[in-house]
């Protein structure tokens, strides 16, 4: 009888542990500020790589990473980014689909919003400060939707 | 005295225990000492009365009904169920393999009805938790088109990769 309790307990454990761990409604996101610069001789972090060919097409030749990290948002909640200048932007996951996930990016400072929405293994890049002395902050969001 | 001392614990030994030239010089001591002699016929006259009751006790204990008793303990025993059905059970006619799979795991919950109950039990936690975590909030499935919506006159790049959300020029700040 052990045996047999022990037996179900062990696949119903293994069913749950097969289920995806994640909520519906959770996205991990990777959240990256960067800082774009006309100016001095072209270089990119290594770490901003995968914006190559994004990055590549502004007129900016000099990047940095500022911050770097993963986010699980849930959607609807909003979740704030504080820039190195001090403005802050604050990021809403307003829809997540298998594979697109749709954004609100409010830039605080110079109240201007966006809503876009990426397909999955696409990334936004969106300027989150003015140029100034040839240099400005960029926000990337890279979500990663439950399949 | 001292060659006694020495030998007197080979006394009694079993033939081929001791080495060969301590045996033969036991048997040279025996033949000239009489008291160690002596020892030696007590200690044979004693083994040999010691196995004579040995061999009378296992003599007394009958074991012809041995094997008959076991056999019958055998054929009382009921089998043991074995929780899997006998390869030799299932139809080799059986057209369809994942029929013949089926088969069998059924015939096995049907004889043991705990397992049964633990696997129906483990399949409907299994099937809250899907119907839990793929729970549909009644929202229709939007089509599959980048849908980008600027308030404040910025500028977009569209690239293969993403979007690039740009700053108007006039409202940059530079």
């Amino acid at each position: 009888m052990t045996r047999l309790l022990a037996c179900g307990l062990a696949f119903g454990l293994a069913v749950l542990a097969s289920a995806p761990a994640r909520a519906r409604g959770d996205v991990p996101v990777h959240i990256r500020i960067i800082k774009g610069s006309k100016k001095g001789p072209a270089k990119m972090d290594a770490s901003l790589e995968p914006l190559k060919r994004q990055l590549s097409s502004l007129a900016y030749v000099r990047w940095e990473s500022a911050s770097d990290e993963e986010r699980t948002m849930v959607r609807g909640k909003l979740e704030s980014v504080k820039l190195p200048d001090g403005d802050e932007v604050t990021i809403v996951v307003q829809d997540e689909a298998p594979e697109k996930v749709t954004f609100e990016v409010t830039v605080v400072s110079r109240k201007t919003q966006s809503r876009l929405t990426v397909e999955k293994g696409q990334r936004i890049v969106h300027q989150v400060s003015g140029e100034k002395n040839g240099s400005a902050f960029f926000l990337t969001l890279y979500a990663t939707p439950e399949k | 005295m001292r060659a006694c001392l020495r030998f007197a614990p080979m006394i009694g030994s079993r033939e081929g225990e001791l080495p060969a030239e301590e045996a033969r010089s036991l048997a040279a001591h025996l033949s000239e000492c009489p008291s160690c002699r002596a020892l030696s016929a007590e200690a044979a006259v004693l083994e040999g009365l010691v196995s004579e009751a040995l061999l009378a006790k296992a003599a007394a204990r009958d074991f012809s009904p041995f094997v008959d008793l076991v056999l019958s303990r055998v054929e009382r025993t009921p089998a043991r169920r074995s929780l899997w059905p006998r390869a030799t059970a299932l139809p080799r006619s059986t057209p369809a393999r994942g029929r013949g799979l089926a088969r069998p795991f059924l015939a096995l919950l049907a004889r043991n009805w705990k397992l049964a109950t633990a696997f129906a039990v483990a399949l409907v936690a299994a099937a809250s938790v899907f119907m839990y975590v793929h729970r549909d909030n009644g929202e229709p499935e939007e089509i599959a088109s980048l849908e980008i919506d600027l308030e404040g006159g910025d500028t977009v790049l569209q690239t293969s990769d993403g979007p690039v959300v740009l700053f108007a020029p006039d409202e940059s700040g530079s």
